[in-house]
């Protein structure tokens, strides 16, 4: 296989799945090593990205997909056979930040945060498979724990959680200034 | 997600949940950064006041009122008390200032909760960034019905429309409210038509327009809630170009 044949079993590949494909699997099935893939991927979205085409490749969620290009939308939404999913209410978008950032965490700790019961966002995010649970905490009540899914990184164009938005001092799996089992 | 849901309970009075509030320290926060105080050094007095009158107000709407605002009021109360009290004599004069200070957990808690919303807003933002980009859809995807929540309101906040009903309410205190006359029958209903109605002949209608003429606060409470209503059905958005300015009511141009 020469190097623009291998160019578009690649693109093939990534178009037939609806799901982001990651390099290594990519890899798997060309017989090509992931650099070589990497650099073949490359060029694809390079093409795409220059030639005025309506879709271009994005890396999300640590894999490759096909997305129309933002500056279409207005058109898109008229398509009435694309799902639309209504944005998340700013309460379940703080819920969901202090799960993205804190994980894993658990139910009691988010509320102490927010200063609200959060069952109702808890249960908006999970339906929407945007977080899950990711076990149980040892102490009293075995208490379950959050984290965010890979569905989160893709409804959010984000490769991987390192890609987070930084706010001041806010960052990835900081300590909590202060005591959430004091309550 | 819930949906703010006007039903009918006991004695034909309207109760309304509404989740949308995003709590007891958003609240405090608002009122934190509406007086432009810093927040290391809160009046206590004061922003309890202030926090005890929008309780009031949410009262008098037969909002749904959670725990959480009831313990924030009462922690701010308590806040107060100890402020008021002589403290006890410090022997070693090391640092303890901080520490010492009753207001100290609360700011704490009030600072972290600060970063969450700003979290919040920049991820609101790559979502509305990323949901321009649409990836191809093979086989099932989340149930779309799961998540109208999203409220249609520019720049302005509950809190704001809650404040300027408050001022309203206040308005009428002393306009007299006779007994014997024939009760006027206000729907919500009737309501939310009368605001669309309106907002056919103009495509922006003023929040006091809306309630002047209103002489009773059944007839005032229920236009509030029909307001209410048509945001959370993306009837209408509204509006506000500057901080304390006139809420406008328009109809909502989103897509549907």
């Amino acid at each position: 296989m020469n190097w623009s044949q291998a160019k578009a079993v690649l693109e093939a590949l990534v178009f037939a799945s609806s799901e982001p494909v990651s390099v290594k699997e990519l890899g798997m099935i060309v017989e090509l090593n992931e650099e070589t893939v990497g650099r073949l991927l490359d060029e694809l979205v390079h093409e795409y990205n220059d030639r005025g085409r309506g879709i271009q490749i994005t890396e999300v969620a640590g894999g490759y997909q096909f997305v129309t290009k933002p500056e279409h939308a207005e058109y898109l939404e008229k398509l009435k056979k694309v799902p639309r999913q209504a944005p998340l209410s700013q309460a379940a978008l703080e819920t969901l930040a202090i799960i993205a950032y804190r994980q894993p965490i658990t139910r009691a700790e988010i509320e102490t945060i927010r200063g609200v019961r959060v069952d109702s966002s808890i249960s908006t995010l999970l339906e929407r498979g945007l977080i899950e649970e990711i076990g149980r905490k040892e102490g009293p009540g075995r208490p379950i724990l959050y984290g965010s899914t890979k569905g989160f990184l893709k409804y959010f164009g984000l490769k991987d959680l390192d890609e987070l938005p930084i706010v001041d001092d806010w960052i990835l799996n900081q300590q909590l200034p202060i005591d959430l089992t004091a309550d | 997600m819930q949906k703010v849901e006007p039903t009918m309970g006991e004695h034909d009075q309207y109760q309304v949940n509404l989740p949308v509030f995003n709590g007891p320290l958003d609240l405090l926060l608002h009122l934190i950064e509406r007086a432009e105080i810093d927040i290391y050094n809160i009046p206590i007095v004061e922003v309890t006041d202030q926090f005890l009158a929008y309780l009031q107000t949410m009262e008098f709407l037969d909002l749904h009122m959670a725990a959480d605002f009831l313990l924030m009021a009462a922690t701010l109360m308590q806040i107060k008390a100890r402020m008021l009290l002589p403290r006890p004599v410090v022997e070693t004069e090391v640092e303890a200032d901080e520490e010492d200070d009753p207001r100290f957990e609360l700011v704490e808690r009030l600072l972290e909760y600060k970063k969450v919303k700003e979290v919040a807003n920049k991820l609101q933002d790559r979502e509305q960034e990323f949901s321009k980009s649409f990836p191809r859809v093979g086989g099932a995807f989340p149930d779309l019905e799961v998540a109208a929540a999203a409220e249609p309101v520019n720049r302005v906040t509950l809190w704001d429309l809650v404040q300027a009903f408050s001022a309203l309410l206040e308005s009428l205190i002393p306009r007299v409210e006779l007994d014997g006359m024939p009760e006027e029958q206000y729907s919500i209903q009737d309501k939310m038509d009368e605001i669309i109605d309106g907002l056919a002949q103009a495509p922006k209608v003023k929040f006091s327009t809306l309630f002047a003429g209103l002489s009773s606060r059944k007839a005032v409470v229920t236009s509030f809630l029909a307001l209410l209503e048509l945001i959370r059905m993306h009837k209408v958005v509204v509006e506000q170009d500057r901080t304390f300015g006139e809420i406008v009511i328009a109809r909502w141009e989103g897509k549907t």
